[in-house]
This record gives structure tokens, C-alpha cells and sequence, in this order.
């Protein structure tokens, strides 16, 4: 029998509590593992009809990580998820694009801007003003651009605004328009 | 008996986990910045405080002393994981509201101060309803820091989607600093020294 105030019983004990909270989160983790992916897809796909409201199903390609999204078996569009620097943290940002490389808006994901200020970027009034832009038109007014800022959120308005044209240039191949090198 | 009312009432007021002990200030600063975001971290913050205190108390006579530390924080880290892990699952818009500051309860020092201090010590009676006295304490504080940064910081009161209040003109001009981290250092200070000046506060 080990002594309670022996060095063995120490190591012996955080060894078991280590070992039982091992289980019970592996445990946890079977348990939650797919209501969280269900979470996941769920939110995904909410984001997905906030920007295509007629959509009937879409396709996530894993390796381009793009989604297109069908009506009536047909294509009408695409999206993917792209991350800028913000002020508070990564903004998170879905695109959606028409078939035409238009821009069908964007949605910020998540965010960790100020609220009141940067964190204005989530609203309506903001993100209304991508729609029906194409890639060159998503600059700022003051960059020739399309897209008014808005006052005391400058960094978050701009990196989400340059990300959004730079992520489409990179990763769509546009017709017509050279890629920066 | 008497212990466990006495033990209960402790947390609320006079042993307030914010406003006396300033303890699990991180959080309190950090996400009091509206009601919604106040009750989900009370919520969660409680969970594991009652867990860890029901589980050290239960074990406190085999916890060798000198890895007692370790022992609570390994607990109190499986306790926050399994929060984590449902909050994900189960409620996806709050555990994104509450973001980073779910997985740092585990270095909140209100619960492991109970746990060294309270539960490691006393029955499993008592540490439950210790555990539920200063859930509540470490509630209302945080609902009353939230709502005066809220109402000042956005002008209006929201609680889960629905408005409840709106002030005009400050909706339309908003103190925005109280949204700010300072504005949560003020907004604590004052009511640090509000509470003192009422003779809550009875240590020096």
C-alpha cells in the first residue's frame, strides 16, 4: 500500500485526474463532434441564401475552396471565404459572385472590430454598397473606387474592401483582367 | 443548515467576486459589453465553478498538497473544454459572441480561488452552494457593468435580438468610449468606489 504523503501517491494521482479528464473529453468531443460540423454546415449555409436567396444546393470544392451555388441544376454563382488583417483581429468575409464576376455582395463572418465603430461594417448600409460592383469599382471613393467609407472606421473598411478585390483577383480566373504579379 | 445560507449569501454581496474581491476581472472587463454577452459568460463561468467545486470538494481528502494546484487547473480545464465543446455544438452564436474568453475561464482566478480557498477545505454541500453565491455575485456584477457600457456605449438596451430600451439622442450620438477597454476600467472604478462609499466593501 502506497503512503498518502509519498512522492508515488503524487505522481499516481495527477496521473489518474490527468487520465479521467483525457476520457471525459474524448468523451465530450464523440459526443459533440457532429452537432458541431452540423453547426458548422448549418451556418455556412445560412450565409450562403443570405447572399443567394433562390438557392437550391450548392457545391463546396475542397481543394479551390470555392462554393457554387445551382438553381434548378444550373449554376448561378460563387462564393468563398476569405480573411482580412482588421483592427481588433481577422475579419472573416464571404463573397459572392454572379456569373458574370460581378460582385452578389458580401457578408462579414466574424469579426473582432470595435463595436460602434469598426464593427459598423456588418452593417446593411455598408455592405450593401459591393453589390453589383465588378473587381475594378471595389476600391474606395478616395482610390477611384465605388464604395464610400465609413467615418472613424478606416482600417476595417479598408482592409475588408482591399482584401475582398484582391482575394477575387487571386482566386478567380477573371477574363479580361491582368493578375498583379 | 445556517452554513449553507451564510455560505450562499457570501458570494452575492459581501464576498462579490468583482466588486470585493476583484477577482475574474479579465472577463468582466473584456466581455461586458452587452447583456447578451453578460449572461452567457455568468452562465458558463458558473458551470465550471460549480463543477470544479462539486469535484474538489468530493476529492479534497486524497488531493496531495504540493500538486493541489495542478489538480484544480487540469479540472477546471476539462470543466471550461466540455463547455467549449457544447457551446460550439449546441449554441454556435454566443460561443462565437463569446470567442476567446470561453477557453480563458480556465485562468479565471474567481474559480480557482474557490477552489484553493473554499472547496478543497469544506464539505460538498457547502461548495455547491458556494459555488451557486458567487455565480449569482460574479452574475449581477457583470449584468450591471454590461448595462450601463450598453445603454451609454449604443444608447439602447438589446437583450437576445429584442430591444428594450432607447435613449433618442444618445442612440444617435453614442458615448462610444464606454464600448471601449477604458471605458470598462471607468465604469468598474466607479462602481468599486460607489460600492465602497455604501459600506459594502468591508475589507481596507
Amino acid at each position: 500500500m502506497i503512503k498518502r504523503s509519498s512522492g508515488s501517491f503524487t505522481i499516481l494521482f495527477l496521473t489518474l485526474i490527468v487520465f479521467l479528464s483525457v476520457v471525459t473529453l474524448s468523451l465530450t468531443d464523440d459526443l459533440t463532434q457532429e452537432r458541431i460540423a452540423a453547426a458548422r454546415q448549418a451556418a455556412i449555409k445560412r450565409m450562403l441564401i443570405s447572399l443567394f436567396s433562390e438557392m437550391e444546393a450548392y457545391h463546396y470544392d475542397a481543394q479551390l475552396r470555392i462554393y457554387t451555388i445551382f438553381e434548378a441544376g444550373k449554376p448561378i454563382g460563387q462564393a468563398f471565404m476569405v480573411q482580412a488583417g482588421g483592427y481588433g483581429g481577422p475579419i472573416d468575409i464571404m463573397v459572392g459572385l454572379e456569373t458574370d464576376y460581378s460582385l452578389r455582395g458580401i457578408r462579414i463572418v466574424s469579426h473582432r472590430e470595435t463595436p460602434g465603430l469598426g464593427a459598423r461594417i456588418t452593417e446593411a448600409a455598408f455592405l450593401e454598397r459591393f453589390v453589383g460592383l465588378t473587381v475594378e469599382q471595389i476600391a474606395l471613393t478616395r482610390d477611384n473606387g465605388r464604395i464610400d467609407g465609413i467615418t472613424a472606421a478606416t482600417i476595417s473598411v479598408r482592409a475588408v474592401v482591399d482584401k475582398v478585390r484582391e482575394a477575387i483577383i487571386t482566386k478567380i480566373d477573371l477574363p479580361n483582367v491582368e493578375k498583379e504579379e | 443548515m445556517r452554513y449553507l445560507k451564510k455560505d450562499f449569501i457570501a458570494g452575492i454581496i459581501r464576498a462579490n467576486p468583482i466588486f470585493i474581491l476583484l477577482l475574474g476581472l479579465c472577463p468582466a472587463l473584456a466581455v461586458s459589453t452587452s447583456l447578451d454577452n453578460a449572461i452567457g459568460m455568468t452562465a458558463a463561468a458558473t458551470f465550471v465553478l460549480l463543477g470544479a467545486n462539486i469535484i474538489i470538494a468530493v476529492i479534497r481528502r486524497y488531493i496531495p498538497k504540493q500538486v493541489r494546484i495542478p489538480v484544480f487547473i487540469v479540472i477546471i480545464a476539462t470543466l471550461v473544454t466540455i463547455v467549449d465543446l457544447l457551446l460550439q455544438g449546441f449554441a454556435p452564436a454566443l460561443s462565437k459572441a463569446l470567442g476567446i474568453f470561453i477557453p480563458l475561464i480556465v485562468v479565471n482566478c474567481m474559480i480557482l480561488e474557490r477552489a484553493e480557498a473554499f472547496a478543497s477545505k469544506q464539505s460538498v454541500g457547502r461548495s455547491i452552494m458556494n459555488a451557486l453565491g458567487t455565480g449569482i455575485g460574479f452574475g449581477w456584477a457583470l449584468t450591471l457593468i454590461s448595462l450601463i457600457r450598453q445603454l451609454f456605449g449604443t444608447g439602447s438596451l438589446s437583450l437576445f435580438g429584442r430591444q428594450l430600451l432607447t435613449i433618442p439622442g444618445l442612440a444617435r450620438e453614442p458615448a462610444i468610449i464606454f464600448l471601449f477597454p477604458m471605458g470598462a476600467f471607468f465604469v468598474v472604478g466607479l462602481l468599486l468606489a460607489l460600492f465602497k462609499w455604501l459600506g459594502v466593501s468591508n475589507n481596507a
